[in-house]
């Protein structure tokens, strides 16, 4: 699928978030946020409890409950701050999609906003996350809610009793997105059923494609990049060469560095169908994949030439490449623009699945990594992802947590550093 | 590396395979075609002979004959029995401007917009899926189940629609008609035994296609009524490793239905020859006849997807079966039943001898002319057939033209006619042409001088071969996904005005091209390509500039 920028097409989209506390609803915008962003879409998500909390810091659930004239008058400023910041952000930054991130459970709420989006030309679509599963609302209340800032410092007991009361307060109130002439998406128990309502652009149908593959469920994603492999000892990029005497000690110690950190869990392992992650993960005894789109970016008339090599012979792309490097196209290859493109699959595969553990190489990981911790397209060429490292990555409600267990088997260094000429280190 | 290595294990299909390519086009219909066509025009009922002589004497077209499977032995006459138990037939010949959705795919055949291919011929891990349509008559499930085909054949998924109307027609002995109760539940036995036998064929044709052609998706279009038939399919299908998958179409608009019955008639092999008002009659009392005893799907543990007025509303259910289905549901809210058109025309030409990239030159003056002729013309065609469709006693209204351009001048330029006149139009970025890269104002002999082994290169894979910095046909495919999406959801006729790169993209997906055909289509500048969608497969008119060169590509 294509990922370039609907900016010239004018389109502006309003994501509007509709669901009672602890649906998963700052996950599921957050989430659309970091999509859109690495497809090279503009996105911004506008949480209403963040411009509530800089009046009202630690609201109790009486403030929620409905009859509280000055808890609605305060809850109303605060959305109103967060649209007035949100259409002042699509006139001035060039927004593509904003989203709003608050309750919006009742149909009054609702119809208040659908008119100021009208009126600003901006197309509204909702997004209601139902659910009813007591298990995963309670593992929400859990998990975000005690941590929340409205919570900082209380005791997590009452903290949670004291949502759960806020929740009442909402369901009192609640009415469910029924209306056939809006456009939403209705997900209920986190995409078991799914209700696609007047879809109106490409865009829009794109953001529900993305929505339909998420779950909340906890689970972790594990990257590695495969072990030194022969050509990594030369410096040559590219190529199908096999692992080195280091590379091989690698994926002898990996079962264990991976089971100390999987523990029980059942994980799925994905290669590339390139030699040297196929021998990474020879030996670890879960299921494995392999997949065409996690092979390396393609060189093209560079590949199995060193850096040196090819500063020495095509100076001027060396130079351009460093440049922009996330749109420079080796020469009958890649760019990594381009495997962004043929990541997208693997992408809404991983967000359907649970545990996985991907075996890759350098660019694929750099743009893996750039997806799930959302770094912007002139880092995410540059970052650091040395060999021998498993990284862990914990996708929760507010960000990822990132962890990186090196192995104690030296190898190579395989970076090269912007503007730096090509020599190999170590 | 986007690899083109074709899928490397030794085809195992036991009859001859007749691969599609280019030197296709010229070939006369072969004895088989001949064959095919006298068994066509027998079924058909009496007094069309101007239908027969077309079948025999042009390639067989439309889904009539596609799904046919007789014997691979030619000359035996057309009998009942011949139909059962035999591959189903390829396509002899394809001529790009046949619409090649119906073809068989060869066992190699590497699609468009494929972003990688890989050894057992199924992309994305995803296994075998039989999507199982469910749905009344004239609810839209065969055109669902060819525009599906059309776009998973184009992300390079190998896809096949077997509709159960054309194993019916085969099973009829040449010269009757379906026994009057064969549409009714409570039917005599030996109606029984025929709709089974027609299953049975049609299914066997469906397990062929997963397991010795390697097929990934089959697209079973019947009605499916009862959940007792839909259980029994899905266990069956569960116990040969094949994943399924319904697709429900539920019509609550009146005018959705009599419009569908309205054009299923006339693309339908079923009413050939009939006066249309009866035709409308009997298909509704068909309809009729089935309403008390169907059930809507409703069992909570299929993998479901109900579309109501063709994609108004969507609900899934237990999709999270994998990415091919949230895929397809992806093109689902794209898709709407397409009533309008797609014209295709070129740009003027510009201030520049041969025009680069680069410096985006304007419209010339003969490039003026050419566009207010372009607006005459067209405008004028539309007026035609307006008038046309309006004697044949269809009064529908003309449907608005759009224009699309590029952001490109001359493309921007050569609209501007058309919005003095008050047409809309509007620019897509994504309409630009293939960028030249490095070969920009090159072509031919310079183009030779200076990248010889590129050209040589571009030769032996000029569809997704880049030139230095160069985009490709390919990258072009991908590029464009948008604006294919975008086509298939408006209901207005659509002008795109751009670069005979991006023309022979579109007209690809449209028409199926295969990789082989994309860079070798034709758009000359003093025609216009018109498509006309339907809902059996697009058809293609020329319509001719008069007053403006023919041109090369510049």
């Amino acid at each position: 699928m294509g990922s370039y920028s609907f900016q010239a097409e004018n389109v502006q989209i309003c994501v509007i978030m509709v669901g009672l506390p602890a649906r998963g609803k700052s996950l599921i915008a957050q989430k659309i946020v970091r999509y859109l962003t690495w497809l090279s879409i503009r996105a911004k998500c506008f949480n209403v409890g963040n411009y509530r909390r800089l009046e009202t810091a630690h609201p109790t659930a009486e403030f929620f409950d409905v009859n509280n004239s000055e808890g609605e008058r305060l809850r109303k400023m605060a959305a109103e701050s967060a649209i007035r910041d949100m259409f002042r952000w699509f006139d001035n930054e060039q927004g593509v999609v904003g989203i709003l991130d608050a309750t919006n459970t009742t149909k009054s709420r609702r119809n208040w906003i659908l008119e100021l989006c009208r009126k600003r030309n901006v197309e509204p679509m909702f997004v209601e996350s139902w659910c009813d599963d007591e298990d995963l609302i309670m593992q929400n209340i859990m998990d975000v809610k005690t941590t929340s800032p409205d919570y900082v410092g209380q005791d997590p007991e009452r903290a949670a009793l004291d949502f759960r009361n806020r929740i009442h307060n909402y369901e009192k109130v609640y009415e469910t997105i029924s209306e056939r002439d809006l456009t939403y998406v209705k997900l209920i128990n986190v995409g078991s059923q799914v209700i696609i309502n007047r879809i109106q652009s490409y865009l829009e149908s794109r953001i529900v494609y993305y929505l339909m593959n998420l779950h909340i469920k906890p689970r972790c994603i594990w990257l590695s990049r495969h072990g030194e492999s022969a050509f990594n000892l030369t410096g040559k990029i590219g190529g199908d060469s096999d692992l080195s005497a280091r590379g091989r000690e690698y994926a002898r110690q990996l079962p264990q560095l991976v089971k100390m950190s999987v523990g029980d869990r059942p994980l799925t392992v994905w290669t590339s169908t390139l030699k040297r992650t196929q021998q990474t993960a020879k030996y670890l005894p879960y299921r494995q994949l392999t997949w065409k789109a996690l092979d390396e970016l393609d060189a093209g008339q560079c590949d199995g030439l060193t850096y040196e090599e090819i500063e020495n012979r095509y100076p001027d792309d060396f130079a351009a490449r460093d440049e922009n490097k996330y749109e420079y196209r080796y020469p009958g290859g890649e760019s990594y623009r381009d495997v962004v493109v043929r990541l997208e699959p693997i992408i809404m595969e991983l967000e359907r699945q649970e545990n996985i553990m991907i075996v890759t190489h350098q660019a694929v990981l750099r743009c893996i990594y750039a997806y799930f911790m959302n770094v912007s397209q002139d880092q995410s060429p540059w970052m650091e992802v040395p060999l021998h490292t498993l990284i862990k990555l914990e996708p929760k409600a507010y960000g990822t947590e990132v962890i990186r267990i090196k192995a104690d088997i030296p190898a190579v260094s395989t970076y090269r550093e912007k503007g730096q000429s090509a020599k190999i280190r170590k | 590396m986007i690899s083109l290595s074709s899928d490397s294990s030794p085809s195992t299909s036991p009859s001859p395979t007749v691969s599609i390519s280019s030197e296709d086009h010229d070939r006369p219909p072969s004895p088989m075609a001949n064959a095919l066509s006298s068994f066509a025009s027998s079924l058909s009922p009496p007094g069309l002979s101007t239908f027969h002589a077309d079948l025999a004497t042009s390639p067989i077209t439309g889904g009539f004959a596609s799904q046919m499977h007789l014997s691979p032995s030619a000359f035996t006459p057309p009998m009942r029995t011949q139909s059962v138990g035999s591959k189903y037939l390829r396509r002899q010949s394809s001529s790009v401007d046949e619409d090649a959705v119906h073809d068989a795919l060869s066992p190699t055949h590497v699609s468009p917009a494929q972003l990688y291919s890989t050894e057992s011929g199924r992309l994305f891990h995803a296994g075998k899926i039989c999507i199982v349509l469910v749905g009344l008559p004239a609810r839209g499930k065969t055109h669902l189940a060819v525009s599906l085909t059309r776009y998973l054949r184009w992300l390079g998924v190998k896809t096949h629609a077997f509709h159960l109307g054309d194993y019916r027609r085969v099973h009829i002995a040449p010269g009757t008609d379906v026994p009057d109760d064969y549409f009714l539940v409570n039917a005599s036995p030996s109606t029984v035994i025929l709709r089974q036998r027609v299953m049975a064929a049609c299914k066997a044709d469906v397990y062929r296609f997963f397991e010795e052609d390697r097929g990934q998706v089959a697209i079973y279009d019947a009605v499916n009524p009862t959940s007792a038939g839909r259980r029994v399919l899905v266990k069956e299908f569960s116990q040969r490793g094949i994943q399924t998958l319904f697709i429900e179409s539920i019509c609550d608009k009146p005018e959705i239905i009599e419009s569908n019955v309205r054009s299923v008639k006339i693309s339908s092999p079923d009413y050939i020859g009939w006066d249309e008002k009866e035709a409308i009659k009997h298909y509704l009392r068909r309809i009729s006849d089935k309403i008390p005893h169907y059930e809507t799907l409703d069992e909570p543990e299929f993998s479901y997807i109900k579309l109501y007025n063709a994609g108004e509303r969507i609900l899934l259910n237990n999709s999270r079966v994998g990415y091919l289905p949230n895929r397809i549901v992806f093109y689902l809210m794209n898709l709407h039943i397409k009533s309008g058109c797609v014209y295709f025309a070129r740009a003027g030409k510009s201030t520049e001898q041969m025009p680069r990239y680069k410096s985006d030159p304007h419209l010339s003056d003969e490039g003026r002319t050419y566009a207010r002729i372009l607006n005459d013309t067209l405008l004028e065609h539309r007026r035609s057939e307006h008038t046309a469709r309006r004697t044949h006693g269809d009064n529908s209204p003309e449907r608005e033209l759009i224009i699309w351009t590029s952001t490109r001048r001359r493309t921007v330029e050569t609209s501007a006619e058309f919005e003095k006149r008050g047409f809309l139009s509007r620019q897509r970025p994504q309409l630009s042409q293939m960028h030249p890269g490095s070969c920009d104002g090159l072509s031919g002999k310079g183009l030779e001088k200076q990248f010889p082994e590129e050209v040589e290169l571009h030769k032996k894979d000029p569809y997704r071969h880049r030139f230095p910095r160069a985009e490709s046909y390919h990258d072009l495919a991908v590029r464009l996904e948008p604006v294919i999406l975008e086509m298939e959801r408006i209901p207005n006729d659509i002008l795109i005005i751009a670069h005979v790169s991006v023309l022979r993209v579109l007209y690809g997906y449209l028409m199926a091209c295969s990789p082989f055909d994309i860079p070798e289509l034709d758009f000359e500048r003093n025609e216009i390509v018109e498509i006309i969608p339907s809902a059996y497969n697009n058809k293609v008119k020329r319509i001719k500039i008069y007053g403006v060169e023919e041109n090369e590509t510049l």
